[in-house]
């Protein structure tokens, strides 16, 4: 019995030489980036400008060792495909490259607009891909962003992972992931979006949202209009809105609104062929700067800031809702809750891009100061 | 007097033969073959199962507990009997080893890409074997241990509860469905394994409910398959469903604690023991099968056999897609088995019984 449990355990225990993975010999792919590579002569097919980043904890950034002073090695590469960039970074380390710690992907501006499924499809692909790996867009080149070593943070790729994750925990900027582009680029009533990061001198900051149809970059949701968007898209549960109230007989007026929090609920009926929506936003939120005539202990200034706020939100979630059926996006996704209210047959048959471009949505918000912090005139 | 299985073990057994390798498919399969909603006609097909726990049912009365082959063999002659017992056990051996062979190849393709399959496949067979011959009282034993250690991983859906959304449900019923008749047996055999529970009948006590705690595990099943199928639709989007390949493992794959991230290759790992089940009991039916064929071997022997046998199958297909393949056909085979089998011997026994009454 001992002999047999021993052959066994001897059995299972050597298994484990079999597919070794030595941590010092793995080179964990941190972030990657995708762009259209300039164009060499007398070549038709258009290739990939591929980099990626490596953390190298090992490379100490104290004696200016490493690459230029910081842990990390950038490798580049031009090629046909992604999972051929591999084989040729491959070649330019000493260390085995691995994806199981990847955690970003960076898409050139130029490469988003023609579509990027195909790349994403390979990163779904690989067993070895988290779906939790986040998608990118930056405005310009995704390599140059991710080349450039910036004085403050010693690691590029980590640095915007981390910038990402801090931003998404308001819901104000999306955290865009394999799992949730895969899941709306494949349904059929919503269109896929992610952040657009872009680079600012010695840092990096974010720039807006990128809108697709399909996989294919349409349009841009400006930074200060992400907040609107927010609302309009989903419920925040924490984030900041500076509005500018300004106008008619009332100058320099400005509030701000911190520790938002908001609910928003989709209704619509069918109309004249089409569909009447409506979105009802409603957010309360901390009013710690006023700027202008009212007096926030009023009660009837108050409510007049109330007031102000939801018509100059309204204003732009009508402004916005317009650019995206114009570029008939659908990145709210209204198809999904108008599918809900028809029939297979109706929905099947119906041009969703088509009806949604030309449907009424009206926007209602209705703003609630909850506090106005703690000090009194 | 011998020991008998105890209706929860029983009810343990089935759960763990039905729920092996399919589950991490399922959806995919639901939502290509049932389209919308596929995940309601989980409840149809569980059904069909439990009817045919029925007809085991009838069997089991009209026999007065004795053993299949007891009832064969008191009634057909050799020649007939030698014909379906060697077919039970090539569809029945083929059938665990092949299930088993998928199970390692997922298992690699996740955990170990580059350790070759059959080596583990054999390390999964030592195992299996020496299970088997230890007979069924043990293995009912070991099944409950294993069923603890795997049946917690269903708390695990609570995770996707906040990703959850209803309006991917939406209102569709089985529209998009393809290939239904063909598609609906392939999910069928994700059932099966109940069958088997027709070779325990010598084993269990007459008085406790065993047919009861066999609906009770085809129930359990069911509500497990239920529960994994409703959270994939809800999680994903129809059309992403379709294309997955293991939807299961991506939902684990997105599972992520404080601590740690990426713990689907320990929970692939831990659905090992279920799939190690199911293959145990068909081999050691398969095995049971054999003793009747040839009285005088050694039940040991014969699983020792069986098991190199299997393995020796398991070689042919190498890849994923024969490995599906081949458990497709021997799956509607089984299937065929899992109803032609009580069907056949109800048809025996009334014969047999003739103008008898009917205790």
């Amino acid at each position: 019995m001992l002999r047999r449990l021993l052959i066994v355990t001897l059995l299972v225990v050597v298994t484990g030489c079999g597919d070794q993975r030595i941590l010092e010999r793995l080179g964990f792919i941190q972030t990657t980036s995708y762009d259209i590579a300039p164009s060499s002569e007398g070549e038709s097919e258009q290739k990939l400008l591929i980099s990626v980043t490596i953390p190298r904890p090992d490379s100490g950034s104290e004696t200016g060792s490493g690459s230029g002073g910081v842990n990390r090695e950038f490798l580049t590469t031009v090629s046909s495909t992604g999972k051929e960039s591999r084989i040729n970074l491959s070649r330019q380390t000493e260390l085995q490259l691995v994806s199981g710690q990847l955690r970003n992907t960076l898409f050139g501006l130029s490469l988003a607009k023609q579509g990027i499924w195909q790349h994403i499809d390979t990163l779904v692909r690989d067993p070895s891909i988290s779906p939790r790996v986040k998608i990118t867009i930056v405005n310009g080149n995704a390599h140059d962003l991710l080349a450039k070593n910036y004085p403050f943070h010693p690691r590029t790729g980590q640095y915007i992972t981390r910038m990402l994750d801090k931003e998404s925990l308001s819901q104000v900027v999306p955290s865009t992931t394999l799992y949730q582009f895969t899941k709306d680029y494949f349904d059929d009533g919503i269109d896929p979006i992610a952040p657009i990061i872009k680079e600012s001198g010695e840092s990096i900051k974010i720039d807006g949202i990128a809108l697709f149809q399909k996989d294919r970059y349409v349009m841009k949701v400006e930074p200060k209009q992400a907040i609107i968007f927010a609302l309009l898209r989903t419920n925040i549960k924490q984030g900041d809105i500076s509005l500018d109230l300004s106008g008619g007989n009332r100058e320099h007026e400005h509030v701000t609104f911190s520790s938002l929090v908001s609910h928003r609920s989709v209704k619509m009926k069918p109309s004249k062929g089409s569909f009447h929506v409506d979105i009802n936003i409603k957010m309360e939120g901390s009013v710690l700067e006023y700027f202008g005539a009212l007096d926030l202990e009023s009660e009837k200034d108050r409510s007049t800031i109330e007031k102000l706020a939801s018509e100059q939100i309204q204003a732009k979630a009508k402004e916005l809702i317009a650019a995206m059926q114009s570029n008939r996006v659908d990145s709210l996704g209204l198809g999904k809750n108008i599918r809900s209210t028809l029939q297979y047959a109706k929905w099947h048959n119906m041009d969703w891009r088509d009806t949604y471009q030309h449907m009424d949505v009206q926007c209602h918000v209705k703003v609630r100061i909850k506090d106005y912090g703690m000090f009194t005139k | 007097m011998k020991e008998k299985l105890h209706p929860f073990h029983i009810s343990v057994l089935v759960f763990m033969i039905q729920c092996g390798v399919v589950i991490f498919f399922l959806p995919r399969l639901l939502a290509q073959h049932m389209g919308y909603n596929g995940w309601v006609s989980l409840l149809f097909f569980s059904a069909i199962a439990a009817f045919n726990i029925c007809l085991i049912s009838i069997v089991y009365r009209l026999g007065n507990g004795r053993s299949i082959f007891q009832i064969f063999e008191q009634s057909l002659p050799r020649l007939l009997t030698f014909p379906i017992y060697t077919f039970l056990i090539g569809v029945w051996t083929i059938l665990g080893c092949i299930a088993a062979k998928q199970y390692i190849i997922i298992f690699q393709v996740f955990v170990f890409p580059t350790t070759p399959p059959m080596y583990m496949k054999l390390l999964f067979d030592i195992i299996a074997c020496s299970l088997i011959i230890k007979g069924i009282y043990n293995i009912s034993k070991a099944a409950t241990v294993f069923f603890w250690l795997v049946i917690w991983t269903i708390l695990l859906l609570l995770f996707f509860i906040k990703g959850f959304e209803w309006v991917n449900l939406t209102p569709f019923f089985f529209h998009e469905s393809s290939n239904t008749i063909a598609g609906g047996l392939s999910i069928f055999t994700a059932f099966l394994g109940y069958e088997l529970t027709l070779l325990l009948f010598p084993y269990v006590d007459p008085k406790k409910g065993f047919i009861k705690a066999v609906y009770f595990g085809n129930l359990l099943t069911t509500l497990t398959y239920l529960g994994v199928s409703f959270i994939c639709y809800g999680f994903y989007s129809f059309n992403q469903l379709t294309k997955m390949k293991f939807p299961l493992i991506d939902l684990l794959a997105y599972i992520r604690f404080p601590f740690i991230e990426r713990v689907e290759n320990i929970f692939i790992a831990m659905y090992l023991i279920t799939s190690l089940m199911s293959m145990t009991m068909y081999i050691w039916a398969a095995t049971e099968t054999a003793q009747s064929l040839i009285p005088k071997a050694n039940k040991r022997w014969i699983a020792v056999v069986l098991v190199c046998a299997a393995y020796a199958v398991s070689w042919f297909p190498d890849v994923l897609s024969e490995v599906e393949l081949w458990l497709k056909y021997f799956g509607y085979m089984a299937v065929g088995i899992a109803f032609g089998l009580p069907l056949m011997l109800i048809a025996i026994l009334v014969i047999h019984n003739g103008g008898r009454k009917i205790a």
